[in-house]
């Protein structure tokens, strides 16, 4: 936890993680939701953007929503041909998350492209490319994803896609 | 699903929001002037869009290393078929798990349930994993702790 961080801050962001106010004045109702004034939410707004605690305030959609096809990737990568591999895979913009991991499979990435053909279409690329296997293991179910994690009792906050 | 079809300046607009708001008191009349919409405009819209679940969540991303929670370790489990829900939903209540999905096997990977656990640390990932063990009974599971982030972005749809 940043320490500079103190409590008013923490319960601030429990509020605009999970329910940023759709509304004109958008820190005019977090600051009277929290007994402080517009100026005075929005200027610790910028101070949490500003030491990084905050990456952006935006909208996280949902890939399938919108039509779009994603999937989890592994691959057995040989160090010494992890540096290629890896600028390979990073350049396709569809690939939003991508972790060196401590197993025989160590490369695992996700990826999300406009159709389920393009997405398969794009990792067969990089299987030629690479001259290394991906596995492709779209979901097919899904129990979790992200809910709001409280920052005001100290629990984990995550990024999501 | 039924596609949303989005007009042009509705792209615009969504091509905005999938990035940072205007740092100002009034993002969504200055995303509205750049984009020749009316403020109401982007506001319907986006309370439209998060209605629907196309918007799954709007606002603020943290560092979660800044926020003290640094370490992952995503854990794939093998779960029969008529366990699958019970095990999934058991898992979907835990707060150090923020994803749980399933998916189809592939070559010689035979694990069909995935979780992403949060720590401090491996061995407090490490931890969750034993107890989740324990209370489901499965036992053929194997944990992937994450040893360096490689890219972690967002996806512009717009």
């Amino acid at each position: 936890m940043d320490a500079r961080m103190d409590d008013l801050d923490k319960r601030l962001l429990d509020i605009i993680q999970s329910d940023f106010p759709l509304e004109a004045r958008p820190y005019a109702v977090v600051g009277e939701r929290l007994g402080i004034s517009e100026d005075e939410a929005l200027a610790r707004v910028r101070a949490l953007k500003q030491s990084g605690v905050i990456r952006r305030i935006g909208g996280n959609f949902q890939s399938r929503k919108l039509g779009f096809h994603s999937t989890l990737c592994a691959a057995r990568v040989p160090e010494d041909k992890l540096d290629a591999f890896v600028a390979e895979v990073n350049r396709h913009p569809g690939v939003t998350h991508n972790y060196l991991r401590r197993h025989p499979y160590n490369v695992w990435f996700t990826f999300i492209g406009p159709s389920r053909q393009e997405v398969d279409d794009t990792l067969a690329a990089m299987r030629r490319a690479t001259g290394i296997d991906i596995l492709n293991l779209p979901a097919s179910r899904m129990y979790k994803i992200k809910v709001d994690f409280k920052m005001a009792n100290n629990a984990s906050n995550e990024e999501e896609d | 699903m039924a596609k949303r079809e989005f007009t042009a300046r509705e792209r615009a607009i969504l091509g905005m929001v999938q990035g940072n708001l205007p740092d100002t008191a009034t993002p969504f009349a200055d995303i509205a002037a750049a984009c020749g919409a009316t403020e109401d405009e982007v506001l319907s819209l986006l309370r439209e869009l998060k209605a629907s679940g196309a918007i799954r969540r709007f606002g603020a991303t943290l560092r979660h290393q800044k926020a003290g929670y640094g370490h992952n370790a995503m854990v794939a489990w093998y779960v029969e078929e008529d366990r699958v829900d019970e095990v999934g939903e058991l898992f979907a209540a835990r707060p150090e798990i923020s994803h749980c999905y399933v998916r189809s096997n592939c070559l010689d990977w035979p694990f069909n349930v995935y979780t992403m656990i949060h720590g401090q640390d491996p061995e407090a990932c490490g931890r969750t994993v034993a107890e989740l063990a324990a209370l489901t009974g499965l036992d053929e599971y194997d944990i992937l702790q994450s040893v360096k982030e490689l890219k972690k972005t967002s996806m512009k749809y717009f």
